[in-house]
């Protein structure tokens, strides 16, 4: 088997390549030549885009821009999410590159958050890795760092800095080892046909028997009708990262190595491609 | 906090059924006075929030030196690092404004968290910025002082809207010396209400005293 820490770095360097197209009833003064991109599965759409803006705004008149925001097949993409989770969720099985089409006017205030500024994404990604650690340490871990660890979390995300991200990382992720795991796991399960943006429980890595629990556990407790797949073919996807981890899985070894840098498990639940 | 602190109330947080317990006694007292909070059940699951909504009159103005909302790298050409500024906003008209509040529970935190949105009666959400220029002045400075610590838009964890939440990373903090007094003098006091009381204010809700007065509290 591979080390472990390879994994890390393959979950971060993880890419997809992107196609950005102006949405046509943006007025412009020229064509808008469509924009290529390769996007970090672990960061954030409004993070990485500031290439694109500038690439459409040469062509859109200035008067029509309000805030950018993007849209995949009639569905306003959250800026949110990490892309990757996004692409899963979204976008799973069809072919690539992943076409997104760009939008400057009328922004859907029901579906979207504003972003007007990427201290507001700073803000949201830590946010989220206190909640994190309060499902894991009861946030003891990140409220005893310092201001300067927090702070090279973030620009290690920003700048694409694997190692300067999990020099701090890491502590994140220890736990004692007679606990065999963190005190509860956080994740999110994400599934396309629901309403609800996504599902989170008080989820324990270890059974009260002592026995490590698995994804399998995790998603018999969470959506039942996912799991039971004795119905041939298969009607759900069970995604991670783009890949359907074996449902044997320990769900602490996922959470350690398949998270996202916010520190969420992201699972994904798919229809299952017909053909 | 040490571990070993002997006390009825091992941790000053509140579990997922203590929630469900302190909001349903909340709410039969809201059916006493009919001030407007009622039960939201989220389909397919025994989850839910608390909910009432108000119109509330509000100024639409925007604060002057809040420039965390002015767009990517705002330059406004004018030097903004002094941090006394707390705001003198232009108020440009006096409307009335439909706010919509939810009390969930987070189970991250294990405390609750408020939601709100707020919009003019023809529909129209107000900003960020907005919502600032509503909050009172005597909050205003100590919410500036780490402004993404305390407001910021979310998305509704059950409606996957957009709404703005008091971030839930000081509950616990100010929750505890409440609690610690009320065990000291073995009183018992109903979570939701003490906190919903210190919380509230900041964006326009008052938790009539007769909460504190009438209201069973959960054993």
């Amino acid at each position: 088997m591979a080390d472990d820490k390879d994994v890390l770095r393959d979950v971060w360097y993880g890419r997809i390549p992107a196609c950005f197209t102006l949405y046509p009833d943006e007025v412009t003064d020229r064509e808008a030549e469509p924009f290529y991109l390769l996007l970090p599965r672990v960061s954030y759409l409004m993070l990485v885009t500031d290439k694109v803006k500038k690439h459409f705004l040469k062509v859109v008149k200035a008067e029509d821009v309000e805030e950018m925001w993007f849209e995949y097949e009639g569905t306003p993409l959250k800026w949110h999410c990490p892309i990757g989770v996004l692409f899963d969720l979204h976008a799973s099985n069809t072919a690539l590159p992943w076409s997104i089409t760009v939008h400057f006017k009328h922004f859907p205030d029901r579906d979207l958050l504003r972003c007007s500024s990427s201290a507001l994404i700073e803000a949201h990604f830590m946010s989220t890795i206190k909640e994190a650690d309060a499902f894991k340490h009861k946030g003891q871990v990140i409220n005893d760092m310092q201001k300067k660890d927090h702070k090279q979390l973030w620009m290690g995300l920003q700048n694409d800095k694997f190692d300067q991200f999990w020099a701090i990382n890491r502590k994140l992720m220890e736990y004692p080892t007679e606990d065999g795991g963190f005190r509860y796991i956080p994740f999110r399960i994400y599934q396309t046909l629901s309403d609800r943006p996504s599902i989170q429980k008080l989820f324990r890595p270890v059974s009260s028997e002592g026995h490590a629990l698995t994804l399998g556990d995790l998603l018999k407790e969470l959506v039942p009708d996912v799991i039971s797949q004795d119905d041939d073919p298969k009607k759900y996807q069970v995604v991670i990262h783009g890949i359907e981890p074996l449902f044997e899985t320990p769900i602490q070894w996922l959470s350690e190595h398949l998270s996202h840098p916010d520190n969420f498990l992201h699972i994904c639940i798919v229809p299952a491609p017909s053909d | 906090m040490s571990s070993g602190e002997v006390s009825n109330i091992s941790s000053y947080c509140l579990d997922e059924k203590s929630f469900h317990l302190c909001c349903k006694l909340f709410l039969q007292h809201s059916g006493v006075i009919r001030d407007g909070w009622s039960w939201a059940d989220v389909k397919g699951s025994e989850e839910g929030y608390v909910k009432k909504t108000a119109i509330i009159p509000a100024k639409l103005g925007s604060l002057l030196n809040h420039k965390a909302d002015d767009g990517m790298n705002a330059v406004t050409g004018v030097d903004e690092c002094d941090d006394e500024a707390v705001g003198d906003y232009i108020v440009q008209s006096q409307v009335l404004v439909h706010y919509e509040y939810h009390i969930l529970y987070s189970i991250g935190h294990q405390v609750p968290i408020l939601y709100f949105r707020a919009s003019t009666l023809d529909g129209q959400p107000l900003s960020l910025d907005e919502v600032w220029s509503n909050i009172h002045p005597n909050y205003r400075q100590r919410l500036l002082q780490g402004p993404w610590d305390t407001l910021t838009q979310q998305e509704h964890p059950f409606l996957g809207q957009p709404f703005f939440m008091l971030h839930p990373c000081h509950t616990e903090e100010f929750m505890k010396p409440l609690l610690q007094m009320a065990d000291d003098k073995k009183r018992k006091i109903n979570y939701i209400t003490t906190w919903l009381s210190v919380v509230g204010p900041v964006v326009g809700l008052d938790v009539p005293l007769s909460y504190h007065t009438e209201l069973p509290a959960p054993d």
